[in-house]
């Protein structure tokens, strides 16, 4: 520190004079300025603009111009408004697409063919496992994925605009979700007609869509009929599936593909070229009826006298069989099941029922029925579903347990992040579509096929292990765990101790496979649970690629 | 308690009030953990907006600052004062990440600036002082380099000592006179820049 050479000899440089100031001189330097400013206006003007530039420095930035941000002394729950807005706002958009499109329109068919609203319910998830029609969805689901992925851009954009990569990631991704749909819309539908009928003669060379009351195809169609109404009638040619949800179908015609229905009536007189699965009131195959391959019906009532190629599936009331099948025959009759005289069957038979079958002496049987006598019991299948639900609880159990010694932190963030239920349930909501989406277009795109593959991998493990986040995060409610201290709990009002998460595990788990006992509440928990669990292992992975100067809160 | 201020501000009352509360905090008690936070989230987001340059980094900083505060605070030594020790852990903190997304304009590590900077001439930086107000102050801060801007505000908001700053920004004791001189020089040239564009602007009919 010494005088600036550039200077007259004596004054002090301006570093000297700062130093000075800020009491950092040593002591006789500092002597030797104060005696030299006494008597040198110029270094005693400097020393005075330096003092008069820190006292401005400090007051403006000390100044209190701003006030502190809200969020910081909310509870911790409200701490991501934006999350929250986005997934509502998108899962009500969602939903309100979806209902307008589909469901109402469904809704309003279904009544019409005789199904009252309480049964819209039943039949929305009896037929979501049997429908092959999730392909018409892809629309939907893409439209949730294209959301989902805006959501995702909208945090990864707000979050690092200075990232051109990112920027690049997202828009790149938003390009191939949005040019999708458009290829996979190819699609011929007829809405809001109450009669379609399709001339003989005619051909359709698309996949036909069709909401109506009376559905007639007497032409030929080459590809599927989705078709949602009260009485369908094939009489002529489909070269693809049949699926139809609604009260009647009848099949006099050739259907090349496999036939789904659920509804009130199938009646069988044609020929079907696959699979049949069906689960309506009533089932008429009559003799002149053929199916090539198998055959898998729940009904109340079975009457089969066709050609059945390949195995036979039934659970009913009243099964009777009086026609031929390749395969094997497996036949649950809660009431009763008769093989007439004219049937044939090449395979075993395994009967189940409250008494022996009748066989009609004329029948040709490969072998005698193997058969199981089951009186009617209600809780045949409570106690199989017991048995199960243990098995579930401690599989969860398990995996709850592992990934809390192998990830400790992870676990623990992530119970954290299911403390934000809201935005929890509504991320993970948007995750449960968006990732398998976002997964097949990673396989089907350049990112490629391990990428693809491996986030599948993922996604179903948490898929199904997310509620342990969830157990937790109840066992914490249940047990009063859950103190706060009304500040956030990133900020550190989280207490947390891993022996004391085991037991708040299995009680969660046991909370979580009890209420989802309950009949149709227990779906919707199920579907809670899973998107809430989704939500949070989502946020936790966020946040750790986000901020990734945050330090895990590790006991 | 008004902790938010200097250790040097505070009354004995207020400091044994402190001193108890973070004793409290660092046996485990959410209640006291929960009243250190409420009383120094405030000045340590104000700190978080003078070093970084975005709001929602200030307030996300503050909030993984104080998770930081919680994991270490059995490591806190308690002869010292306490807001000394948070100010390290945040100017650490902030510089972080800073350094992480590579937004340090200026020299990486040690490599102070060493050309000579102009002597000025008091009398106009008296009427440049004059000029500007705490908000232009505040706004030529931002348009600083990111060591600059630290060091002005690790010296002029933490009151950090010489040894502590050049502990935070990995320079060494002897740059740091330098580092902070600089940053004043970049300062008035900002102002200025403000001052003839307003001028400028104040013109325009």
């Amino acid at each position: 520190m010494n005088a600036n050479p550039n200077q007259q000899e004596n004054h002090f440089d301006e570093i000297a004079c700062l130093q000075y100031l800020e009491g950092q001189l040593e002591r006789a330097r500092a002597l030797e300025l104060s005696a030299h400013a006494e008597n040198c206006g110029q270094c005693r003007g400097l020393l005075g603009a330096l003092e008069r530039e820190s006292r401005l420095l400090t007051r403006a930035i000390r100044e209190e111009d701003e006030p502190v941000p809200a969020r910081l002394f909310r509870p911790v729950r409200e701490r991501m408004p934006w999350a929250w807005i986005i997934s509502f706002g998108m899962a009500a958009a969602g939903t309100y697409w979806l209902w307008t499109t589909i469901i109402d329109p469904w809704k309003a068919q279904l009544n019409e063919a005789g199904f009252g609203g309480t049964n819209l319910v039943t039949m929305l998830f009896f037929q979501g496992a049997l429908w092959k029609g999730w392909g018409s969805m892809w629309t939907l689901v893409q439209a949730m994925a294209v959301m989902a992925m805006c959501g995702v851009g909208y945090v990864l954009l707000r979050r690092g605009l200075r990232r051109m990569n990112t920027i690049a990631l997202v828009m790149s991704a938003l390009a191939v979700a949005l040019l999708l749909p458009a290829g996979a819309s190819a699609a011929e539908v007829h809405k809001n007609q109450p009669n379609y009928t399709l001339a003989s003669g005619e051909t359709v060379n698309n996949d036909l869509i069709i909401f109506g009351s009376v559905v007639r195809i007497d032409g030929t169609v080459n590809g599927d009929v989705i078709a949602f109404g009260a009485n369908v009638t094939v009489n002529g040619h489909v070269t693809g599936d049949v699926l139809f949800g609604g009260s009647n179908l009848f099949i006099n015609g050739t259907v090349d593909g496999n036939v789904r229905f659920g509804g009130s009536m199938l009646t069988l007189h044609g020929k079907v070229g696959k699979n049949i699965l069906v689960g309506c009131g009533t089932v008429l195959a009559d003799s002149s009826s053929e199916i090539g391959w198998g055959a898998t019906i729940g009904a109340g009532d079975v009457t089969l006298a066709g050609h059945i190629g390949r195995d036979l599936l039934v659970g009913a009331g009243r099964v009777q069989m009086d026609g031929f099948v390749g395969g094997n025959v497996k036949m649950q009759a809660s009431e009763a099941g008769e093989f007439g005289s004219n049937s044939q069957v090449q395979g075993k038979i395994e009967y189940e029922g409250p008494k022996q079958p009748d066989v009609a002496s004329g029948a040709k049987l490969a072998s005698a029925p193997v058969v199981t006598i089951r009186k009617k019991e209600m809780d045949t299948f409570a106690g199989f579903s017991w048995w199960h639900k243990a098995l579930a609880w401690g599989a969860s159990f398990v995996f709850g347990l592992v990934l809390m010694l192998l990830a400790p932190g992870f676990f623990k963030e992530t119970v954290e992040s299911a403390n934000r239920y809201g935005a929890s349930v509504g991320i993970g909501f948007l995750l449960v579509f968006g990732i398998p989406i976002a997964a097949i277009i990673a396989c089907i795109t350049i990112v490629g096929l391990a990428v693809g593959i491996s986030t599948l991998f993922i996604y179903l493990i948490f898929f199904n292990g997310a509620k342990v986040f969830v157990a937790v995060w109840l066992g914490r409610m249940l047990l009063g765990k859950g103190g706060y201290a009304g500040i956030s709990a990133s900020a550190g009002g989280f207490a947390w101790k891993t022996s004391e998460a085991v037991g708040q595990l299995a009680l969660g788990l046991l909370v979580i496979y009890g209420l989802r006992l309950i009949p149709y509440a227990g779906i919707w928990t199920a579907i809670l649970v899973v998107c809430w669990g989704l939500g949070a292992v989502g946020i936790t992975l966020y946040r750790k690629i986000a901020n990734r100067n945050a330090v895990p809160l590790t006991a | 308690m008004e902790a938010g201020k200097r250790s040097e501000g505070m009354n004995a009352t207020d400091q044994q009030k402190l001193e108890d509360c973070i004793a409290r905090a660092r046996s485990g008690s959410l209640e006291a953990w929960g009243e250190l936070y409420r009383e120094f989230a405030g000045p340590i987001f104000r700190f978080c907006r003078r070093a970084l340059p975005a709001r929602e980094d200030a307030e996300d900083a503050t909030t993984e600052i104080f998770m930081k505060v919680r994991e270490k605070l059995g490591q806190y030594d308690s002869s010292r004062p306490f807001q000394s020790w948070l100010y390290k852990v945040s100017a650490n903190h902030c510089w972080d990440i800073l350094r992480k997304r590579r937004i340090r304009q200026d020299l990486e590590t040690e490599d102070v600036d060493e050309t000579p900077l102009e002597h000025p001439d008091a009398s106009v930086l008296d009427r440049l002082l004059e000029e500007s107000s705490s908000k232009n102050v505040r706004g030529a801060l931002g348009k600083l380099p990111a060591r600059s801007r630290m060091a002005l505000v690790l010296r002029y908001y933490s009151d950090m000592s010489y040894d502590e700053i050049a502990e935070s920004l990995g320079v060494r004791r002897n740059f740091v006179g330098v580092v902070l001189l600089r940053a004043r020089h970049q300062l008035r040239e900002a102002l200025a820049g403000q001052d003839s564009r307003g001028m400028a602007a104040g013109r325009t009919p």
